[in-house]
């Protein structure tokens, strides 16, 4: 992926908007000028905990348009919990945008964009970029029930075509995407986020129907800017290298561990090492 | 008293403008950071341990939170020697702060030959020995866990350069101060109090340690009282300077620490909460030492050593 993260910063925003789309999911909206005018697709923020608790949290950035930067999120711990609780007008304290996101310039003209659970928050920019640039959008999204499938109309009214599938069947058919994505006609390109078994899923179908795959990670950060080398995965392949290290046939090993938050989150699934 | 109180302080020869080291692992080169901190306000970086051959590192996951703090398992991931000061270790000579290798090793002559390559380089103003990582199965900490051995690694470091040389001890061991005296003793300029401290977690979903590793080291908030006494009794001990570290978020952890007997302080896992941090705490040590008419860091440090003083008692020693 190419270098992107050339504005990051430190930025204090405000919270112009709480909202609470399903049970346990939150979207932030954030007086970001500076942070919308740098974001790309795919990228992310650390948010600073309003308290000073250990550890910053990674959240994609969902939304950038004007001075709106907006963070959407599902409450899974103590961390999230606490930025769930911000309410209009506080403060939030966030460093970004990071790492490398979708590269939405091949010009493919019929994308596939999958996207499971909280992994809708990293593709909605992605979606309206690829829709701008005159691509036909199809959004495979799925989720366990029907209310955590949020904001799924926001994807047909910025031109997607939407297919869905739910866990218990209460909305579209009920299984995985992924075999949703297997059944439909072969696009050009895809782009994914989602669980790991998802985009394993996803990586497998890529490589059957011949199409590459740019798959957004998940992996528990530490610092979330490169200094840790907490949020490793492997590449492989024998050209395979991390900045910093050899490469991976001089390292006296197939593979070579590359930060998700740094050289990711977006890789291209046949870089890595399944 | 009109002139600004100094933050400058010394570690063996290490001249420092700000007593604020960034602790070896956790702050990358410096410049995965330099977009969000003024690597100027700084005193040094401790990079990331360098062994003498290439290391993997652990598998994932790495990192777990924890309360008020967080275990990591990263297994001293590293291009190793030669690569590094072939391809690496230039690039970050234009650091606008001290940069302090760290040496990871197996054996003692490995220890001996990756701090002589080390310290011959410019761009490396001090050394820190690390005898003391838990996470690389059985071996490293083994070092920093006995005394005997601990004083080899040092001696044989000792003999192969004149640069400091700091010695990063381990919290997780019987009496610190045994470990310590004997790292001065085989010629040590200074010592890290403390690395990490053992810790493990379990997903009671799948019933799996939660770490790659299984075990890894615990830092931030949760281990500063720890690190506090560790300080507090090494610096009873040993009459070298202590970079004292373990979980320090703000200026009063940091007073904690200059108060327990360090000279200097290092920042870890707190630049993973808001990489503002460091600069923070120097600017509020030194309106602490402003506030209380102290001419610089000196004034307090071990001053929680001296039986119970009050603080307004010292208050008149700078004059």
């Amino acid at each position: 992926m190419p270098t992107l993260d050339l504005h990051a910063g430190v930025h204090e925003t405000t919270v112009l908007q709480r909202r609470v789309l399903a049970p346990g999911v939150v979207l932030l909206s954030l007086d970001a000028p500076q942070l919308a005018a740098a974001t790309q697709p795919g990228q992310y923020v650390m948010a600073i905990p309003p308290s000073g608790e250990t550890a910053a949290t990674a959240l994609a950035v969902y939304e950038a348009e004007g001075k709106l930067a907006s963070l959407l999120f599902f409450v899974t711990g103590r961390r999230t919990h606490e930025l769930a609780e911000l309410r209009d007008g506080d403060r939030l304290d966030v460093v970004g945008p990071l790492g490398n996101g979708f590269d939405c310039s091949g010009g493919e003209r019929d994308v596939a964009i999958v996207a499971g659970g909280v992994g809708i928050a990293s593709v909605l920019l992605c979606a309206q970029r690829l829709v701008r640039a005159g691509a036909r959008v199809r959004l495979f999204y799925g989720a366990r029930t029907a209310e955590l499938l949020v904001d799924a109309q926001r994807f047909a009214d910025a031109g997607c075509e939407l297919i869905v599938t739910t866990d218990d069947g209460t909305r579209g058919e009920s299984g995985f995407i992924t075999d949703a994505l297997a059944r439909a006609q072969k696009p050009h390109i895809i782009y994914a986020c989602g669980p790991s078994p998802m985009l394993r899923g996803v990586a497998r179908i890529a490589m059957e129907l011949g199409v590459r795959a740019q798959l957004s990670l998940e992996e528990t950060f530490g610092c979330g800017v490169g200094g840790c080398w907490g949020c490793v995965v492997p590449l492989a392949g024998t050209s395979a290298q991390a900045p910093g290290f050899p490469p991976a046939t001089l390292g006296g090993s197939d593979v070579v561990y590359a930060r998700v938050c740094k050289e990711g989150p977006v890789f291209w699934a046949d870089e890595l090492r399944w | 008293m009109s002139v600004s109180p100094s933050l400058a302080t010394k570690i063996g020869g290490l001249e420092l403008p700000y007593p604020t080291l960034m602790g070896s692992g956790c702050y990358g080169t410096g410049e995965e950071f330099a977009p969000f901190a003024d690597l100027s306000k700084i005193g040094a970086i401790v990079l990331k341990s360098v062994t003498r051959l290439p290391r993997l590192g652990n598998p994932t996951p790495r990192i777990v939170h924890t309360p008020a703090g967080m275990l990591n398992a990263i297994g001293l991931q590293n291009p190793g020697l030669d690569w590094y000061l072939e391809h690496e270790l230039h690039k970050y000579a234009k650091r606008p702060c001290k940069l302090v290798g760290s040496v990871a090793a197996f054996s003692v002559e490995d220890y001996a030959y990756v701090c002589e390559r080390l310290a011959a380089r410019p761009e490396i103003a001090a050394v820190e020995l690390n005898v003391s990582c838990p996470n690389v199965a059985s071996e490293g900490e083994t070092f920093g866990c006995y005394p005997d051995l601990t004083a080899a690694v040092v001696r044989a470091a000792r003999a192969t350069t004149g640069k400091t040389l700091i010695v990063k001890l381990s919290p997780n061991v019987t009496d610190i101060a045994t470990i310590a005296r004997e790292a001065e003793a085989a010629g040590a300029d200074a010592l890290a109090v403390i690395n990490t401290v053992r810790g493990m977690a379990i997903d009671v979903e799948t019933w799996r340690p939660r770490l790659g590793n299984v075990t890894g080291g615990l830092s931030g908030a949760a281990i500063r009282p720890i690190a506090v006494l560790a300080v507090y009794e090494v610096a009873q001990a040993v009459k070298i300077p202590i970079v004292g570290q373990g979980g320090i978020e703000n200026v009063t952890d940091a007073l904690e620490f200059f108060l327990a007997g360090a000279s200097a302080i290092s920042i870890g896992t707190a630049n993973f909460t808001d990489p503002r941090i460091p600069e923070r705490i120097a600017d509020e040590l030194q309106a602490y030492l402003a506030r209380r008419n102290l001419a610089g860091i000196d004034a307090i440090v071990g001053k929680a050593n001296h039986g119970f003083a009050t603080p307004h008692q010292y208050e008149g020693d700078e004059g």
